[in-house]
């Protein structure tokens, strides 16, 4: 078994996107070392790196000191390095059995599966999370029927069905509840016992204290600080995540936040609840270019999508003064709202169809019948225009477009209706830094014209830029709202890790209310 | 880097004409004689309407998406011939009445695929496929295999004649130019066929944009049962007598008529004008194999291997042209 893995100087490009520039990190058997990171700092691409997943541009792994290349992640496996993936790789329609031992069942004899032993052997590893289930979980239970967090503890068993001396848990404990993330860490204490190795990749600050031994920090793809847990404090890490000059060009009219006071409040949130959501309250006025932040998946697209009517909630809704409960996204944009949706091609484009029809799909059923296509050009046309849109000609289709005006098509399709009240998800992702710009300056122009704004964006910069007020959620709940002296990266970064010292009390139940 | 390509169906009229062409040095075709190949091109475009309306059902399914399809066609078109042969006994006034329950027999078939396959979530394969079953069954046990009964004259008068001693088109091609403007205002120039297309390339998208994804689908497949019976209100009026097998041999080609007019089969983009052209290919090179007497494994050969080629021609320019 080997002793320790050191990554040195990784470097791992995604196209014309440095992910890694410089990683560093040592892990030695009986210990567990925390690796963190703000939003695309480099974490994820960091264990795929480690694990063979990703094949690295530049930089060495050492096992033991000796230089290591993994062919595949098969290599690294086979060599003791265990992953617990984020996001899941169980096969729902097989058995929990089935999905622990795939490609590495027992046989009998005659070539087919010891199904006996396959049991056995599943039934051991099901006990060391005995008593956390909701229900008792079997061998035989198809994953497909388990809840999210039982799922979670599969993927955990399978990684340790390896045997491995290194286990990499990748945000392993973001889907389960705190009597599973005990246990988890009681069996993470016997591992390190056992002389393993745990990489532990969290974004919460209460856990990393908790289990960690060492810390290494990324930013930006470089690793900018190590030691170990003994001789840090919470704000320390949180000042190492940040960086220190800002590269964000975007000045913010001070004044805003004095002026919209009078204004009429038009979108008002009480006791809003999903499945992810536990509860969120606050109350936005027009005019206002409202933020929303915090860590990936804490509930930001639901709450959009559920503000749309996209997605079923309880709890109260209040648009332009009038309680709603959509049931369809059309009864949300009847009355002025607008989503620019996360998933750019997934939930926002219609792709092999023309700019025009992706321009016009919310509005076709203002053209008449037939439909006023030279009216419904123009139109397209205008806010083409009025957006840049850098394109061969309407009747192209939306893939022949890049990211950042294809971007602009999901935004310009709204923009035809003229709505009052716009959602919208990370509407810079994945688009170039010109284009980064016209959306900014867009944002503020429709601020400016009485139009109001909710934002949800991953890159902290841009809401520290832009945006009046900040909520910050976190497990689904606001944590924290930030606005004006408050606002400042490094308490949206605590925030969105759930640490709350630092903040007056005051401002940690969102909004006006 | 304007490539030149050409749009599927204008490439499948082509394809049709230059074998109408080629056909004339065929022995029992119309050799240099203009007034027969003008006949037999008339002849075959006749024999194409027939075809081509049965399949108009099934291009708004399949450019719906998720695997749309309506295997259901054929048996549909048997029903509502049937029911209109029965119906109309030769009564020139019950025509109307019969094409209005041709309609609606349909409309309630198709309306049952979609709430299966928009409510129950059976794939339309399996749920038209089992709506044939049951609506083949029912023709049986309605009819007990025998039926009696006559089209009224002023049916053969407007489908199967031509419009006058002086213009020797067939009423049933003018009935299908106007179907087709109709079929391409549905498409084209609505909201509904906007968002047909809509649903058929990202019905999440689609749904984002506030279409409702739900209705449009039940609407798509109950349209496409109505045109189906309106097939079956066409055909009878043409062939004048029924049978229980009037409808099945229609249907494979209605599938083929589409793909062929450049539809998307993964939804999402095509054109009825495209199916018609489609429809005047299949039932031309049919009848030219017939015309060689080719026996009907040959028939079927060709068919499919045109099929196959013009496919693949198809997606090979659009992979070249993204």
């Amino acid at each position: 078994m080997p002793e320790s893995l050191s990554a040195r100087n990784i470097v791992k490009r995604y196209g014309g996107v440095v992910a890694l520039s410089d990683g560093n990190l040592d892990v030695h058997t009986g210990e567990v070392v925390a690796l963190i990171g703000a939003n695309g700092s480099g974490k994820s691409t960091m264990s795929k790196v480690i694990n063979g997943v990703v094949v690295l541009d530049g930089g060495q792994l050492l096992l033991d000191n000796n230089p290591v290349h993994w062919s595949s992640p098969q290599a690294a496996k086979n060599l003791g390095i265990a992953t617990v993936f984020q996001e899941l790789s169980l096969i729902p329609q097989m058995t929990v059995a089935e999905n622990i031992w795939l490609t590495r069942e027992p046989m009998t004899a005659i070539g087919t599966v010891n199904r006996k032993v396959l049991h056995e052997k599943t039934e051991e590893l099901l006990s060391l999370f005995r008593g956390t289930y909701k229900v008792d979980l079997h061998p035989d239970d198809p994953i497909v029927s388990l809840p999210s967090d039982e799922k979670q503890i599969i993927e955990i068993l399978k990684a340790i069905s390896f045997d491995p001396w290194l286990i990499i848990l990748d945000e392993a404990t973001a889907s389960l509840d705190s009597r599973q993330v005990q246990r988890l860490f009681e069996l993470v204490e016997d591992w390190k016992e056992a002389g393993k190795a745990i990489i532990f990749v969290s974004h919460r600050m209460e856990e990393i204290f908790r289990i960690a031994d060492r810390y290494s920090v990324l930013r930006n793809g470089k690793t900018v600080g190590a030691g170990d847990m003994k001789d840090v404090s919470e704000k320390e890490l949180v000042k190492l995540m940040i960086e220190k000059e800002s590269v964000f060009e975007y000045i913010r009219k001070d004044s805003k936040n004095g002026e919209n006071e009078e204004k009429p409040v038009c979108l008002e949130v009480k006791e809003l609840q999903t499945v992810t959501l536990k509860g969120i309250n606050f109350s936005v006025r027009e005019g206002e270019l409202v933020g929303i932040g915090g860590l990936r998946g804490q509930g930001q697209r639901e709450l959009l999508h559920s503000l749309f009517g996209d997605v079923p909630y309880s709890g109260t809704v209040k648009l332009f003064g009038n309680g709603y409960k959509f049931k369809h996204p059309r009864e949300a944009m009847q009355i002025g709202l607008a989503l620019v949706p996360g998933d750019r091609g997934r939930e926002g484009l219609l792709s092999i169809r023309s700019i025009l029809d992706n321009l016009q799909l919310p509005s076709w059923p203002r053209y008449g019948f037939p439909l006023r296509i030279k009216k419904a050009k123009r139109d397209a046309e205008q806010v083409g225009e009025s957006l840049n849109l850098k394109m061969a000609g309407l009747e192209e289709p939306v893939s022949s477009l890049s990211g950042g005006n294809a971007q602009k098509v999901v935004l310009g399709k709204w923009l035809v209706r003229k709505p009052k009240l716009f959602l919208l998800d990370d509407p810079t992702k994945g688009v170039d830094v010109g284009t980064k710009a016209e959306i900014y300056s867009l944002l503020t122009q429709l601020c400016d014209e009485g139009k109001t704004i909710l934002f949800y964006s991953s890159d902290d910069e841009e809401l520290i830029g832009l945006c009046d007020r900040v909520l910050v959620l976190h497990d689904g709940i606001i944590r924290t709202e930030l606005s004006g002296p408050s606002l400042t990266k490094e308490n949206l970064i605590s925030a969105s890790l759930g640490v709350s010292n630092g903040f007056h009390p005051e401002s940690r139940t969102g909004g006006t209310l | 880097m304007k490539r030149f390509s050409v749009s599927p169906p204008v490439a499948a009229l082509i394809l049709a004409i230059v074998l109408f062409l080629l056909s004339g040095f065929l022995p029992n075709s119309y050799g240099s004689n203009v007034d027969i190949a003008i006949a037999q091109a008339t002849n075959i475009v006749r024999l194409a309407v027939f075809l081509g309306v049965i399949a108009a059902g099934q291009t708004l399914v399949i450019i719906s998406g998720s695997e749309g399809i309506d295997l259901s066609a054929g048996s549909v078109v048997t029903l509502t011939a049937i029911l209109t042969y029965v119906y109309v006994s030769g009564e020139n006034d019950r025509v109307l009445i019969a094409l209005l329950i041709s309609l609606g027999v349909g409309a309630v078939i198709g309306m049952l695929n979609g709430i299966g396959v928009t409510f129950l979530k059976v794939s339309p394969f399996v749920m038209t496929l089992g709506m044939s079953g049951v609506v083949t069954g029912a023709i049986i046990v309605v009819n007990h295999g025998t039926v009696s009964g006559r089209i009224a004259p002023i049916m053969t008068r407007l489908i199967a004649r031509p419009v006058s001693p002086s213009i020797p088109i067939p009423g049933a091609v003018v009935i299908w130019l106007i179907f087709g403007v109709l079929m391409w205002l549905l498409l084209e120039r609505t909201a509904f066929g906007k968002n047909l297309f809509a649903i058929g390339v990202n019905r999440v998208t689609a749904k984002l944009s506030g279409v409702n994804v739900t209705w449009t689908n039940l609407a798509t497949y109950s349209l496409a049962g109505a045109l189906a019976g309106f097939g079956g209100f066409l055909l009878v009026g043409n062939t004048g007598v029924v049978h229980i097998q009037l409808g099945q041999p229609f249907l494979f080609p209605s599938i083929a008529a589409v793909a062929v007019g450049g539809t998307l089969l993964s939804g999402g983009k095509g054109s009825y004008w495209g199916t018609m052209a489609g429809a005047i290919v299949l039932t031309l090179i049919t009848s030219l194999l017939t015309t060689m007497q080719m026996p009907d494994s040959v028939r079927r050969m060709v068919l499919g291997g045109t099929l196959l080629i013009l496919i693949s021609i198809y997606g090979r320019q659009r992979s070249l042209r993204l």
